[in-house]
Parts: C-alpha cells; structure tokens; sequence
C-alpha cells in the first residue's frame, strides 16, 4: 500500500478532508513487520526499510504539504504488537494554518478547527516511541488534537507532544485562537493520566503574556518497564538541581514529577528557542537509543 | 465609596446563616492547611518571573514591582485554577447535595464512590507532584476541619441538615478511613465540595468562595514573601480579586468535570470541561521542591 502513488485529487476550494489511517506492527521471532500501514489524504505513513536489530519499525507520519489546513482531520489508529518497538517520527513541524469558515462543501461542518487523533494500544512486553516535530500554530489557527494510549501492564510508552509559538521570523509569537491538546493514558483499562493543554486567545495578547518569555513548550509521559532507565538517568539529573534567586527568567527551564508510585513519570520543559528544546531532549532521552538502537534513535530530533 | 452587593450567581437574597457560614469559612485563622502552600508563587519569584528577587531589599521601589508581578501571578493561577478545580468543586457538592436530599439510590455507598471517581479524575488531570501533595493535605485537614470543628457539640441546637436525618459526620469518616486505606486521594476541590455542602453552603457560593480564598492565599502569601506590602494586599483583595473571581465565575459556570466523557466526548468544542490553561505556572509549581531556600511547602 505504500508503493502505490496517490494523485491529489482536484478539489474546490475549502474542500475538509478526513484522512483516516491505521498501523498495526507484529513481531514474528527478531523482526517487526506491518500487517497493515494503510492512510487517506492528507494523511500518509511511511515505514522506511532500515537494518535493525530486534523487532524494531519506523514510521513517518506526514500529511500533504507539510500542514493542516483548516477543517482537516487526521483520525490514526496504531496497534503495537507483543514484544515489538514502533518509533512514530514526523518529518518537520506540523504547521496548523489559519482557521477559516464554514466550508462550502459541507456547511453543516465547523470547518474551522483542525484536528487530530491518534487513538495507539500499546501491547505486552512492547514500547511506543512517539517522538514527533513540534505542531506550530500560526497566526489566527484553530487546533484540536486528542491522543489516547491504551497499555498492557508491562507496555510502555515515551509520548512527547510539544509546540511552538508560531512563525517567529515573521514575529508570530502566540498569534493562535486556540490550542488544545489531550493525552489520556489507561494502563490495563485504567485511566493514569489525562492531561488536557488549552491556549485561547480570547483577548488578544492574553496567550503571549501567559506564556512569555518561552516560545516552545514541551510535555514528555513516560511509562512502563522499559522507560525505567531513561527515568531513573532524569531524576538522577533533576535531583541535583539547586535551584538559587534568579534575576530574570533563564532560556530553558524543566520539570519533572513522579506518576504511579514513581513506576512513570511526566517531563514539562518550555525554552526560549525551538531549538534549544530540541536539543536538550534528544540527550534527556538518548538512554531510549538503547532500547531501539542507536541508529533508530539518531532519526528522532533531527 | 459605595459598596455593590456581593457577586451571587443564583440570586437568592443573601440569609443570615449564609452570611454567618461566609464568616466562618473566611476566616484566617481556620485550620485548613493553606497557610503553606504559596501555588507556585514562590517558586515564580524564585525563577525570576514578576519582576523582583526575593530575599533582596526591601524598598518603595521592589514593593511596587512586586505588587505587579503578584498582580500577573494571581490572574493565571487563579484563571487556571478556576478551569481546572472549579467543575470537580461544583460535581462533587452536587453529589454530596443529592446524598443529604436522601435521592434514591444514592446512598452512603453510591455517593462516596462518585466521589471518588471524581477524586481519581482529578488527580489524573493533576500530573505535578507538588500540586497533588498540596491538593491532597489541605483536602485532608478540611475533612478533619469538619469533623473536629463544625461537627455539633453534645446539647446544642439542630443545624441545617439534621432535618434530614443523614449524618454527614459519618460520611466524613467514612471518606477518612478510604483516604487512610489509599482508596482515596482526598483532593482539595473534592473535599471543600464535602465540607460546604455538608454545611448547607449552596452550589455557586461554594464555587466563588472556593476560588476567592485560593485568591486571598495567594495575596497572604505574597505579603509573607515580601514581595507585596499588606496594605497593598488589602487594597488589591477589595479592588481586584473581585472582579477578577467574578469574571471566572461567569466563565466557568457551564463547566463540569467531564466523568463520564467517552473517548469521543474528549472533544471540548464548546468549552465545557477542564483543562491546564498556564503551562509555565505548570512548570513553575513543580519546581518548587528545587528551591535551595523556601518558607512554603508548595
């Protein structure tokens, strides 16, 4: 299914699209293969052939683009099989565009917010990298995104979900309407986490002011067996922190607090510059190279 | 100056045995562990934020940069605060209102274990250690406030909800003993809900006094940190904290916790359910245990 070359379809404009998709990874003995890996437009999934040791996938999640547009919706259901590693990446920023009306096609429909789902079971023994680009909400933009985690007992899971200010070289700086953002996590039917992010500017500025002086936000869950050294290497980091009277706010900043008796835990970091925070998780996790293989870990925060 | 009649959400007439229980609750002497938790105020001077060091020198000029930057914290937490806690205040009274009504089927049993579905749903939206800790024990000492010190001494006269015939001080142990067996988080909002209902203290009250004296901690605590003068305080408690706690009431009066929302109904288009509106606040209260020097346990 992804060999085959979808034209775009000719459409009017405002046209919403629902891209539906799904990922079901298996392990059979060393490898991990998909069973399925289906998508629609603009959703597409690309699982690159790569040399890998143990049953370890990759796949891309990309829409056409490189953006949302108003009214589209991702719906993406991900299965990942007993023993396997799936590391979800995407390949650049999700840029979520302005919202705009209600759409000629469908009246009926609020076109304006733009969505995204991802609903992922996370099976026995099995580890759930999501390590994608921030999603960036231009000036004007209306985003909604949901994202629930069923896991076994002894699956885990590194959910990073993060976002930027906006284009900040045209001096975008939390410009959005509206951002919000769920994660629920269930550990063997049990609801353990459900944090929902919201950002509104119902007054103009009200966000910026919030927010200030960071211009991206980060929150990381980690669950699991398998989570439990890179958990155990941040705390050991986390815990030597002193902190002492600043005069003014320092670019990048992080917080860590212990989930289920300490057995999981919840990353929050916000820095000034994209980039900072980039670079200061690929190393806060890179004992997750571990887990999946370096060269498989070197794709995450490029 | 003239004085405008109190915010009151439901218009009933202001009687005297709310405005006695107002009183009572209002209180700055009332043993309900809030004296040491600061929200996440400490901690946002401590990191540079408003404008002003702690611990530095005390002055006309740090004063007033201190009363801004107090200003700055006070309207996002308490915004934050009010869409986060205020729809499991307002559920929770709901039910403990419909236990003491005696409605059917909801007995001792049913009642405290909505509770405690709410209980548990809001220390799933809670992922910050510092918050929870500080959720959970002034959450406690209401229940022991209760208990210890509204309960009816032996001889005197029967209060609001004897009537009834339900004993809300077995209720309160009840809710207790769970704590104790780990069956219970015992979360502030929850717990006030518990203690003002079983007071006889109605709904939106409840609700806007709930967020008022998270307020008025706020202020307290930042005159103890220095960073706000108590006069100032005062003049900000009468001048700003109302409108302020007014206007989220109108906000978030349509919430409610959102207990029983499939996964489709995680959706909140319409702005009905909880939710974190300040991460930097987030980041800033969990935080807090890494301040070298501190006066507040949150």
């Amino acid at each position: 299914m992804d060999n085959v070359i979808t034209p775009v379809p000719q459409v009017p404009l405002r046209h919403i699209f629902h891209g539906r998709g799904k990922a079901v990874l298996n392990a059979s003995g060393n490898t991990a293969s998909f069973s399925e890996l289906s998508y629609q437009y603009p959703l597409k999934l690309l699982s690159p052939r790569t040399v890998v040791d143990g049953p370890v996938a990759t796949v891309y999640v990309l829409s056409y683009g490189g953006g949302l547009v108003s009214g589209d919706r991702i719906d993406l259901e991900v299965d990942v099989g007993e023993r396997c590693s799936l590391l979800m990446l995407t390949q650049g920023f999700t840029k979520v565009f302005r919202a705009r009306g209600k759409t000629i096609s469908d009246p009926g429909s609020d076109g304006a917010i733009t969505r995204q789902r991802l609903s992922a079971t996370v099976r026995s023994e099995s580890l759930l990298l999501l390590l994608p680009d921030p999603v960036t909400c231009f000036a004007r933009s209306s985003y909604s995104q949901i994202q629930t985690f069923d896991l076994a007992p002894d699956g885990s899971a590194i959910i990073l979900d993060w976002f930027t200010s906006g284009r900040m070289s045209r001096g975008e700086v939390w410009e959005l309407d509206r951002y919000r953002s769920v994660n629920e996590v269930q550990i063997d039917g049990k609801r353990v986490a459900r944090d929902v992010m919201l950002l509104e500017n119902l007054v103009p500025g009200r966000v910026k002011s919030r927010l200030a002086p960071y211009g991206c936000y980060a929150t990381v869950f980690l669950f699991g067996p398998a989570v439990q050294p890179v958990l155990k290497s941040l705390r050991v980091e986390y815990d030597t922190i002193q902190q002492m009277q600043l005069g003014a706010p320092e670019p990048f900043i992080w917080s860590l607090s212990p989930l289920e008796k300490g057995k999981a835990g919840i990353l929050r970091c916000a820095g000034k510059e994209t980039e900072t925070v980039r670079v200061w998780l690929r190393t806060a996790l890179a004992e997750v190279g571990k887990l999946v293989g370096k060269d498989v870990y070197d794709k995450a925060f490029v | 100056m003239e004085l405008t009649p109190p915010p009151n959400i439901a218009k009933p007439s202001l009687d005297d045995s709310e405005a006695y229980l107002l009183l009572l609750l209002a209180d700055g002497n009332l043993p309900t562990g809030a004296f040491v938790a600061s929200a996440g105020l400490e901690s946002f001077f401590k990191h540079g934020f408003g404008g002003v060091g702690l611990g530095g020198g005390a002055g006309g000029v740090a004063v007033k940069q201190g009363a801004d930057g107090t200003v700055e914290f006070l309207r996002n937490s308490v915004a934050s605060y009010a869409r986060s806690a205020s729809p499991f205040v307002r559920d929770a009274h709901a039910v403990v209102a419909a236990y003491i009504r005696g409605e059917e089927g909801l007995g001792l049993e049913e009642a405290l274990a909505k509770l405690g579905e709410l209980d548990a749903l809001y220390e799933a939206m809670t992922l910050n250690h510092v918050a929870r800790r500080a959720s959970t024990t002034q959450g406690i000492a209401l229940l022991t406030l209760y208990s210890k010190g509204f309960t009816k001494p032996p001889g005197a006269p029967n209060g609001p909800n004897e009537e009834e015939g339900v004993d809300m001080e077995d209720f309160v142990v009840e809710m207790k003993l769970r704590i104790r067996r780990g069956k219970l988080s015992g979360h502030l909002p929850i717990c006030w809900a518990v203690l003002t209902a079983a007071l006889g203290l109605q709904a939106e009250r409840s609700v806007w006094l709930h967020l008022f004296l998270h307020a008025r901690a706020l202020l307290s605590a930042s005159v103890r940190l220095n960073t706000l003068g108590p006069y100032a305080a005062q003049q900000l408690l009468l001048h700003r904290v109302r409108p302020l706690v007014d206007e989220e009431m109108k906000r978030c009066a349509p919430l409610h916790a959102g207990l029983d929302d499939a996964i489709d109904g995680l959706e909140d288009d319409e702005d009905v359910r909880p939710a974190n509106t300040w991460p930097l606040g987030e980041i800033l209260a969990a935080r807090h245990d890494l301040q070298h020097s501190r006066i507040f346990n949150s």
